[in-house]
């Protein structure tokens, strides 16, 4: 009867551990800031494939890794913001090797507004310390 | 046909020399408040760093030894100094924008960590340009300090 008692609290606290991690891994995973539900499918689906700390390419992730964002700094957040902005402003991702594989990939220009505004408003609330 | 080797020789020392004619502008403009050096109080051995091997490229003041003086030599030069002002120019520090003052101290410290600045080619014709590990690690510091400050001021304006 005791060991019952024990391997069923043992399995709860398991169960709660792992319901934790899972909830950690959520929240870091879309990370920076206060993401639109739109925002957060695009780079969902666009940018996170490579932009993820456990991406195979690792000048994407070098350069700019979803997962680990809010643990910037903000002065680094602001940079990042800004070449999120500049990048896509450029039409410079994804990048064009990477479309003639996946051209499903291609930010239609609805979403590279978005991303863009989405960009600017959180650089500029740093910067404005908002 | 020792006549011809003479002739094509003359052609080229002439075709050399008429070359010379045809120099590209030189980048020496007036230093105004807007270079970094005015706008910022920058610590004395990032301010040597910047002028030994930075400026050449990335401002409005190139210091041009005898042989970037000859052309071809000066039009390829000149080209390095126009594509460098284009990507950053301290000299019109001042007329940046919060925004790209940030991203560029950004990208100032990763290229320099990154050792793909200053370019090869330049460090192979300026040895004094080379960065050491120090100077490296100062310029990181120098670059987060100068962010951290704007990003304080333009918060508290």
């Amino acid at each position: 009867m005791k060991t019952k008692i024990t391997l069923n609290l043992l399995f709860l606290g398991l169960f709660t551990l792992s319901a934790a991690a899972s909830d950690t891994e959520k929240s870091t995973y879309y990370s920076p800031a206060q993401m639109s539900e739109e925002v957060k499918a695009v780079v969902q689906n666009k940018c996170f494939g490579c932009h993820n700390t456990d991406s195979k390419n690792d000048k994407a992730k070098e350069d700019l890794d979803f997962k680990t964002f809010d643990t910037l700094t903000n002065l680094k957040k602001v940079s990042a913001y800004k070449k999120i902005g500049d990048v896509l402003n450029e039409n410079e991702m994804p990048p064009k090797k990477f479309l003639d594989h996946y051209p499903d990939k291609k930010l239609t220009d609805a979403e590279k507004k978005l991303l863009m505004d989405w960009a600017k408003a959180e650089a500029e609330k740093l910067v404005k310390g908002m | 046909m020792r006549k011809i080797l003479r002739i094509v020789f003359i052609i080229l020392i002439v075709g050399f020399v008429v070359l010379q004619f045809f120099q590209p502008e030189k980048n020496q403009g007036q230093i105004t408040d807007n270079d970094i050096l005015r706008q910022h109080q920058v610590p004395e051995n990032i301010a040597v760093i910047l002028k030994e091997s930075c400026f050449d490229c990335h401002s409005n003041n190139t210091r041009y030894p005898f042989y970037d003086r000859v052309a071809p030599v000066s039009w390829m030069v000149d080209d390095h100094i126009q594509d460098g002002k284009h990507e950053l120019n301290f000299s019109e520090w001042g007329e940046m924008d919060i925004f790209d003052k940030i991203t560029t101290l950004d990208e100032i410290a990763r290229e320099t960590k990154r050792k793909a600045m200053p370019l090869k080619s330049y460090k192979l014709m300026h040895p004094k340009a080379r960065l050491s590990d120090e100077q490296i690690a100062a310029i990181e510091k120098w670059t987060t300090e100068l962010g951290e400050e704007l990003l304080k001021n333009s918060i508290s304006e």
